[in-house]
């Protein structure tokens, strides 16, 4: 069961054939590997972590590519600083909603009944508040260190896969492989680990693609209105905040963070309209207005049950 | 439907209360007081200020009384603009955020509909590709660059249009332009995958094959039908329209709620705080419901408990 359905060389195909998720991953690659390494303290621009003293508020040049900031430090070195917890915070916040949102997914759908029924009005409830509002309601609460800002996060970023998850359950539980296995007398938790769960794998993932953009994309924005982190923590949104405030005289200093939090926010949403597409036999795909043709023996043969059962 | 109505506003009232009495607690469990700022004050001067707040009554008096005052419609007194009440505040402000948010919404609209049609209907075209492209930018791009964007451009650059303030139509064209682009591009997302789906219904066939055209199709029998699952994310879409106002009046200095809310957080103002929490509450709950009606009216065949 583990090796199974939707055969990995099949889903890497079809990404391969949608140009916008193809050149997303390997930008989204990039940069994961920009903030690892700065992570490791590798020195990846010319000025490293040092602050040059000289040039206050340069404008880019060959120098400072990026121009440098009112205390003279290079604007490059920080955004390549920053991507180290802008990334962070949002794989860290769907790992979060992964486990949060799949533990009670799964017990609202295999439970089913009034348990599901009460569970289920209260991600309704909790989802029809505005993310910004109740984050910022919990960090009043546990403060706007990094942690806060991850638990905060955390927590109202769930719903959504413990929507999706619950959904699977509901409709696999019917499935004939389940039914099998319960009559075999197979222990309940057993079922969920290794029938459910790696079935309802595919949209899971797809979900949490999705959840790490609009983590980054809140927590710039908690930043920005100056209610999120703040300095001498630094992300993209400090930096876009710090920016905003010299808008008039030197643009660029918000320019740049703000390209990079919308190139990697970008990249993750293509990438999982991508994924989506692409885990989904049924939906056809197009590239530059082609149709693109299923491949033919080699990869059929390592998925023949997503090809028998569309 | 007057008993929908009903039904949903006998609803609203353990849910608002449930609301008040989350956001009580949580403001007041917080280490640091209103009082407690960069001058400190005599502790004499302090003591009164609390005693004629309540603030030195225990936690649980405190929320009784509260919860007196906030049924007879008394949200209490703000602490930071002294002699104001919340009431008072949100009167002025609630009317400036509905006008922002409604411009707002109307500009999504506009936009978003439309792209999102075009793309469905000329599917897999380079129309719907850059329309595709245009609405997944629009989703990942932080309101506040398409603010700096903005004012950058028309305020500092052309100097043609005012950048702050809420004082003339002329001051609402930024702040809705900003405010409209993430819900826009949301609902063309939304209106590509209901267009899409309508296109693959027997009526479109029958449609087509008596000779209609092209666009009379998609205008009369599509696009209805299409607005059903549009017209229900009104509630996630009031959602992003209040988030997006926290940051739209806090980058234009524009005196709504959303600015009151985040001045009221960092001020630790608890009555104006709850206040503003409350009316936000009442707004979902208001849209949700009209999204209940809306579904009774677009699809009578809808049952609506």
């Amino acid at each position: 069961m583990s090796k199974d359905k939707v055969g990995f060389g099949y889903i890497w195909y079809r990404l391969r054939n949608i140009p916008t998720a193809y050149f997303a991953f390997w930008v989204i690659l990039s940069i994961c590997i920009v903030a690892l390494l700065s992570g490791l303290h590798v020195p990846l621009s010319h000025y490293g972590y040092s602050q040059t003293t000289t040039d206050l508020l340069a404008a880019p040049s060959w120098d400072h590519p990026m121009g440098t900031d009112e205390l003279g430090r290079d604007l490059f070195s920080r955004i390549v600083y920053g991507s180290q917890l802008s990334i962070s915070i949002g794989v860290t916040t769907a790992l979060i909603a992964f486990v949060i949102g799949t533990i009670y997914g799964a017990i609202a759908g295999f439970s089913g009944g009034k348990i599901d029924n009460v569970l289920m009005r209260g991600v309704d409830i909790a989802y029809a508040l505005p993310d910004l509002l109740v984050m910022i309601l919990i960090g009043v609460l546990i403060g706007r260190g990094t942690y806060g800002i991850l638990i905060s996060l955390g927590l109202v970023s769930w719903m959504g896969t413990a929507r999706l998850v619950r959904a699977q359950f509901l409709q696999l539980q019917h499935e004939e492989f389940v039914e099998a296995a319960r009559a075999a007398g197979q222990n309940s938790l057993l079922i969920v680990w290794k029938h459910l769960l790696p079935n309802a794998m595919g949209p899971i993932i797809v979900a949490l693609t999705f959840t790490v953009p609009s983590a980054i994309l809140s927590e710039s924005t908690l930043s920005f209105i100056g209610l999120g982190l703040s300095p001498p923590a630094c992300s993209w949104g400090t930096l876009a905040s710090d920016g905003w405030r010299s808008l008039r005289g030197h643009p660029h200093l918000i320019l740049f963070p703000s390209f990079f939090i919308f190139l990697t926010v970008l990249s993750f949403n293509f990438l999982g309209d991508g994924l989506r597409d692409a885990l989904d036999p049924r939906t056809r795909l197009f590239n530059y207005g082609k149709v693109v043709q299923d491949p033919e023996e080699p990869v059929e043969k390592e998925s023949p049950e997503l090809v028998t059962k569309e | 439907m007057l008993g929908l109505i009903i039904k949903r506003i006998l609803l609203a009232i353990p849910v608002l209360w449930i609301v008040a009495s989350i956001t009580f607690m949580l403001v007041r469990i917080v280490p640091g007081g209103p009082f407690e700022g960069d001058k400190a004050l005599p502790p004499e001067i302090v003591a009164n200020l609390k005693a004629k707040y309540h603030l030195d009554k225990p936690v649980h008096e405190q929320y009784l009384l509260y919860m007196e005052r906030l049924v007879h419609g008394d949200l209490g007194l703000s602490y930071k603009y002294i002699g104001r009440t919340v009431n008072d505040i949100l009167a002025d402000a609630f009317p400036v955020s509905l006008q922002l948010g409604g411009a707002g919404l109307l500009l999504a609209i506009c936009i978003g509909v439309p792209l999102g049609t075009i793309a469905a209907v000329r599917r897999g075209s380079g129309a719907d590709f850059a329309a595709m492209f245009l609405s997944t930018a629009g989703i990942s791009v932080p309101s506040f660059v398409i603010g700096a964007l903005l004012i950058f451009t028309f305020g500092i650059w052309l100097k043609i249009l005012p950048v702050a303030l809420w004082e003339s139509p002329r001051h609402m064209i930024l702040p809705a332009l900003t405010l409209a682009v993430s819900p826009a591009a949301y609902l063309a997302r939304l209106t590509r995958a209901s267009v899409l789906e309508i296109l693959e219904k027997d009526w479109v066939r029958t449609a087509r094959s008596k000779g209609l055209s092209t666009d009379k199709t998609v205008v009369k029998h599509v696009l209805r039908n299409a607005l059903v699952p549009i017209a229900t994310v009104l509630g996630p879409l009031t959602a992003i329209l209040v988030t997006g106002s926290f940051v739209v009046e806090f980058m234009y200095a524009i005196p709504g709620m959303g600015r009151f809310f985040i001045t009221a957080v960092g001020n630790r103002d608890y009555d104006l705080i709850m206040g503003t929490t409350l009316v936000f509450a009442v707004l979902l709950i208001v849209s949700n419901t009209i999204v209940d009606i809306v579904y009774v009216i677009l699809d009578p065949r809808m049952q609506v408990t």
